[in-house]
């Protein structure tokens, strides 16, 4: 056993503590600890985006580089603020368009490229599907799977007979996705829980490698 | 039934207590359970193993300090792959809060195999606007990022003379932890420009990306603890590595508490339909 003289370390092991004291119950010292790292995030999160951003690609070109049509981006960006000036809060407008505009324009065909049709392409096309059996038969069953699942999102006729079958399939396929999903969410939360105690154990008290 | 009661009665603390001793214990004494890896790992494995060297491997870091214990060990392996099989390394992020851990990647490891920085080895830094980050690199990455990320310009790195777009890159590997992640590099970086993108990512996220690996848009695929530990072992396995694999270290602590859970839940059920009739 070798205790960190590491002053950082200690600050991160008592933090750790406060937040897993929360546990036991709601107490002073988590809120403290909980408060601290919303505080820190966000400090953090400016000073980066500052630094990365805003100071690089628009303060030097603009007022080092003397580059004036950055004065564009920065009355745009200014634009955003003025939400909270009731009078002029109608300027917001401005910069919104801008983003949604473009926004869209950039996402819209590239979601729609990578997102449904290459998703339905490799609803039953995957690849390697007539190279070995075990492949062809995965790619039938997500195929029913995807089809039953939506038979039961289909509300506009009632689900009797061949319907009702697809749907309650369908049903059958979502439970087995939520399952999935609980038991990969599961394995997270015990990967952080594991990731903490690796912290304490190895580099704060020094009893593992 | 008075046990199944007391049993749905049972304070969560005391679960809380026994599941951090189950997870602390195997830490201490390991108790050797084993992991294998799968095929999604491998197919990762394989696509980076089959990038010539020389080239480049982009790996995106788009995770923060709380996905750390399932990200940073991808992150390690991959690159440690990387350098053996003598690739050189791009690092950026997408993530603000994940530069910290990219910076500390780029410190460690390239050591471990004579790497340099600048040479072998650069980690762009964060910028904000991840479509126009990705489609920027994928027209000319100096416009994106005229310098890497401690301010040094990029046309004073040697690595970077040979990497001017995405098309210069085999492949990249995204680390995500949420969204901005994997699934921008799909829309921007795949569509557009033909790049091959493989993920690591954490368990909580991972069932969304199943789709993706289904229609061979995803390489490969990486799920959380499990997925860096298997990923540790293929690098270790073909003599790539012979560093600590804290991935792998953790997996007997991961089975045991899958294994308690799986009681808990079976236990909670059976006292839940026992009881359930005299409630009603």
């Amino acid at each position: 056993m070798h205790v960190s003289h590491s002053f950082l370390t200690w600050v991160a092991v008592i933090l750790t503590i406060g937040i897993f004291s929360f546990l036991w119950k709601d107490n002073p010292f988590y809120k403290f600890c909980e408060h601290l790292f919303v505080g820190v995030s966000i400090g953090y999160l400016i000073a980066i985006t500052w630094y990365n951003g805003v100071y690089p690609d628009l303060v030097t070109p603009l007022f080092r580089q003397g580059k004036p049509l950055y004065i564009i981006p920065l009355v745009l960006g200014l634009c955003f603020f003025c939400r909270f000036i009731p009078k002029v809060s109608w300027l917001i407008r401005f910069p919104m368009a801008f983003t949604i505009g473009w926004g869209m324009g950039v996402a819209i065909p590239a979601t729609f490229q990578t997102m449904i049709i290459k998703q339905i392409q490799g609803t039953l096309l995957t690849p390697g599907i007539f190279a070995r059996w075990d492949v062809l038969l995965w790619a039938i069953i997500s195929f029913v799977g995807v089809i039953c699942s939506v038979f039961y999102f289909f509300f506009s006729w009632e689900h009797k007979g061949a319907l009702r079958l697809a749907s309650e399939t369908g049903i059958v396929y979502l439970m087995v996705g939520f399952g999935a999903s609980f038991g990969y969410t599961v394995m997270a939360r015990m990967s952080l829980l594991i990731g903490r105690l690796q912290f304490i154990l190895r580099d704060w008290l020094g009893v593992i490698r | 039934m008075k046990f199944f009661q007391y049993l749905l009665k049972i304070d969560r603390r005391i679960i809380y207590i026994i599941m951090g001793v189950l997870v602390m214990l195997p830490l201490i004494r390991p108790l050797g359970l084993g992991v294998t890896s799968g095929p999604r790992a491998a197919r990762l494995f394989h696509a980076v193993d089959s990038i010539p060297a020389g080239k480049t491997l982009l790996i995106s870091v788009d995770f923060d300090p709380a996905s750390m214990p399932e990200l940073y060990p991808m992150l390690t392996a991959l690159m440690r792959h990387a350098f053996a099989k003598d690739m050189k390394v791009l690092l950026c992020g997408l993530w603000p809060t994940g530069a910290g851990l990219a910076i500390k990647a780029a410190t460690d490891i390239p050591p471990e195999y004579g790497k340099k920085y600048g040479e072998d080895v650069v980690y762009l830094g964060y910028k904000p606007g991840v479509d126009a980050v990705i489609l920027g690199m994928g027209e000319n990455i100096k416009n994106v990022y005229p310098n890497d990320y401690s301010g040094r310009p990029l046309d004073s790195l040697p690595m970077m003379r040979d990497v001017q777009r995405l098309r210069d890159i085999p492949m990249v590997v995204a680390l995500s932890a949420g969204d901005p992640g994997y699934s921008d590099w799909l829309r921007y970086a795949q569509s557009r420009y033909g790049m091959k993108v493989g993920a690591g990512l954490t368990a909580v996220s991972a069932a969304d990306a199943y789709p993706f690996l289904q229609s061979g848009q995803l390489t490969g695929l990486l799920a959380g603890m499990k997925g860096a530990a298997e990923y540790e072992i293929l690098v270790q396995k073909n003599g790539y590595s012979k560093a600590y694999m804290p991935a792998v270290a953790a997996m007997d602590s991961q089975s045991l508490a899958h294994v308690v859970i799986m009681i808990l839940v079976i236990i909670g059920n059976i006292a839940y339909f026992a009881t359930r009739k005299r409630r009603s």
